[in-house]
């Protein structure tokens, strides 16, 4: 009995070895990327893959907070991703609710439009989006991230939403409005409380996609009042030369918050993805 | 529980309300847009009272610069941002906002802005074809008059890459000596001489390999890096025909002349032994990092970099002669510059600042002073005699010089020609494609 358990503990041991080899693997690049930030920027360009630091450099941190505009950027991203998670979860779930629960002429034709958005690369709308952002004045303004961040994440999070709807019960929503239930008491509180991990999924994503976006924060805004995190990066790198330690630290800084809401909210991420996948 | 929802939308519209509200008072406390503090120059700022006085009740105006200088804090951006300031401290109705973007991004957006209404007033510009005849073309750029400048002391020919049909576009910032760095302490460790020939080039970089040292670092990475090499070659075997063999064969895909042939065989053939392992990945920065370590004992670049600090005495000298019959011709050109735009709201104003920038004792002096670079004035009369040695040197070389080749090949040509030019560089030099292939490659586009 005591030879079995010590064979499977073995077994288990064994079957660690590799899970641990592919997560130091994936989390390689997050610990270079801390690593560098601690030395000094001469030190970075030696052979060997990761570099032992003469002291702690801390005050990379120091500078990369107070060097550039790094706190007012962290606040923009802050500020518009958090309105884009709202707006892209609230407006999924409507048009996800919409299109899978109501009876109407052009529920097929709204889907596949929504869906296509999946389909239309970032690059391609770039110059045509500016000149419209131009006609209209919302250039160098908080819309003009707001918008393309919206429009760009809806079709994943619309995508996720309705296949997830799909499987909620219909006879739940049926019962409710049987009991004199509102439509929009049945979304809030029947089918939104079964949609948690669908909606965390999409929040993250949303989240996740839009944190460290440059190419459209880069074209539609001029001025520093609504610059998102990158551009402290951007701020740290001289046209020919470049404080690489500082910028290590700004990247870890930036990518911090992005770690620790994956880190919490892992868990919902794999279910609402599986669940949606599966029963879509 | 329509009345929770409302409330939920409600308070998302005021949240977006007070964010929009917060970016006009944004605007209204921005003055700079970098909060980096750049030092005055005196000399500038101290005859300015007067006129500051006057101005004092003048409109207020701002101009909107456009840079590719994004660090603010030291070299050119340095430059660029202390005679802003000085500018403002005179003027003291003027407020200049800058918006600075590295070289690419800048490009990208300098086309969103040139396809909407809200160019900036004061751009920054490359003073080459692959750059400007499009531009041009667009009607973006205000013309300047040519006239005005002939005091400013421009060296003969900078004006002519930003000069259309007898109109004067923009202002060219420096003249660019294109040579390699060198570790003094290494060569004198390896009993190495500067090398005049490419004999000698190859025979110091074998030495350096078989001391397990990189001999050039090299950025092979961005295609122009390399162009500029092959360029500053055949510059060796044409000599003062140079630029226009170049222009020739770009203009009309005709690669037939056999400079072209010796100079792309010659560096394709031996790229490992010259430069780094991997320097077709090798970025802008970690190469020059390479030489700055002592990785690498020579670094090939223009003279831009003459401010690089380093832990061991620094030389330079140009490109060793390829074909034996020196004809003293070194790589030169005006790379960046200045131009106004075309629709800006404040044009008088813009090409007012224009012309106090390059007034022989601001940007010429303080670049020179400072050891940036070398303007594309005449800036004799600010050498102090205290320059560093490798200040000296550069200047030497640059007066020793029967000639310059003028604008590298890689920039005679369409946008597009210079994307394939110099992927096609980058691609024959790493082995990849043969020396046939390239001339195909380039003169598949003009």
């Amino acid at each position: 009995m005591q030879r079995q358990r010590k064979k499977r503990s073995l077994k288990q041991v064994l079957g660690f070895i590799p899970m641990i080899l592919l997560a130091v693997i994936q989390l390689f690049p997050l610990i270079w990327l801390v690593d560098f930030s601690l030395c000094k920027s001469n030190q970075l360009f030696t052979s060997g893959i990761l570099v032992w630091p003469e002291s702690l450099q801390w005050g990379n941190y120091a500078k990369a907070i107070t060097g550039s505009n790094f706190l007012h950027y962290l606040g923009n991203s802050i500020l518009i991703n958090a309105l884009a998670v709202i707006l892209v979860v609230l407006i999924s779930v409507m048009a996800a609710f919409a299109c899978t629960r109501m009876h109407w002429r052009f529920k097929g034709l709204v889907s596949m439009l929504l869906m296509m958005g999946l389909m239309i690369p970032i690059h391609a709308t770039l110059l045509p989006n500016y000149m419209i952002f131009d006609r209209v004045g919302v250039l160098d303004t908080i819309f003009a991230l707001l918008i393309p961040y919206v429009a760009f994440s809806l079709p994943q999070g619309f995508f996720l939403t309705s296949s997830y709807m799909d499987s909620v019960p219909k006879e739940l929503e049926e019962a409710a409005i049987m009991d004199g239930c509102g439509i929009y008491r049945t979304l809030v509180v029947i089918v939104l409380p079964m949609m948690k991990s669908s909606l965390t999924t999409v929040a993250i994503m949303t989240y996740l996609n839009n944190w460290n976006e440059f190419l459209m924060a880069m074209t539609f805004l001029s001025s520093p009042d609504w610059k998102t995190l990158p551009f402290a990066i951007l701020e740290f790198t001289g046209q020919y030369s470049s404080d690489y330690a500082v910028q290590f630290a700004v990247m870890t800084l930036s990518a911090l918050p992005a770690i620790i809401i994956y880190i919490l909210l892992n868990k919902h991420i794999t279910k609402g993805v599986a669940m949606g996948a599966v029963k879509g | 529980m329509k009345k929770v929802f409302s409330i939920i939308l409600c308070a998302l519209m005021l949240l977006t309300c007070l964010a929009a509200c917060a970016k006009e008072q944004g605007q209204q406390t921005q003055s700079s847009p970098d909060s980096t503090t750049v030092p005055a120059d005196n000399d500038a700022t101290a005859p300015a009272d007067n006129q500051a006085d006057q101005e004092q009740d003048a409109e207020p105006v701002t101009i909107k610069v456009f840079s590719n200088l994004t660090d603010r804090t030291s070299g050119q951006g340095l430059i660029e941002q202390t005679l802003f300031d000085n500018y403002m401290t005179e003027h003291p109705n003027v407020t200049i906002q800058v918006e600075a973007l590295d070289d690419e991004s800048y490009k990208t957006k300098f086309k969103a802005y040139a396809s909407g209404s809200s160019m900036p007033d004061l751009v920054n510009i490359w003073c080459s074809p692959s750059f400007l005849d499009e531009v041009i073309a667009a009607n973006v750029l205000a013309p300047l008059n040519a006239a005005d400048y002939a005091d400013y002391g421009f060296a003969d020919g900078s004006l002519a890459g930003v000069t259309y049909d007898g109109q004067l576009y923009g202002l060219p910032r420096n003249t660019d000596v294109l040579g390699f760095y060198y570790n003094k302490d290494m060569f004198a460790q390896y009993n190495l001489e500067v090398p005049t020939t490419w004999a000698e080039l190859l025979t110091v970089c074998q030495t350096l390999k078989d001391n397990d040292v990189s001999a050039i670092a090299m950025d092979g990475q961005d295609g122009w890096p390399l162009t500029h090499f092959t360029n500053c070659m055949a510059g060796t075997i044409l000599g003062a025909d140079t630029y226009d063999v170049m222009l020739n064969s770009v203009k009309n895909g005709d690669y037939s002349d056999p400079a072209w042939n010796t100079v792309i065989t010659a560096a394709s053939e031996n790229a490992a032994l010259l430069f780094q392992p991997g320097f077709e990945t090798t970025d802008y920065g970690t190469a020059m990092n390479l030489f700055i370590n002592g990785q690498a004992a020579m670094f090939f670049m223009g003279s831009w970099e003459m401010s690089m600090s380093t832990d061991f005495p620094v030389g330079h000298f140009t490109m060793p002669d390829v074909e034996g019959d020196d004809q003293g011709v070194i790589g030169a050109y005006n790379g960046g510059g200045y131009a106004v735009s075309a629709d800006s709201k404040v044009k008088e104003e813009a090409i007012a600042l224009l012309n106090y920038m390059f007034l022989p004792e601001n940007w010429s002096k303080l670049s020179w002073e400072n050891g940036v670079c070398m303007s594309a004035q005449d800036f004799s009369a600010y050498l102090t005699g205290n320059e560093s040695d490798l200040q000296k040197e550069i200047i030497a070389n640059l007066n020793n010089a029967s000639g310059i080749t003028g604008m590298t090949y890689n920039d005679l040509g369409s946008s597009e020609y210079k994307t394939v030019c110099e992927t096609s560089t980058i691609e024959v030099l790493s082995g990849m494609i043969t020396v046939e292939r390239y001339f195909e490659a380039l003169a598949g586009v003009r």
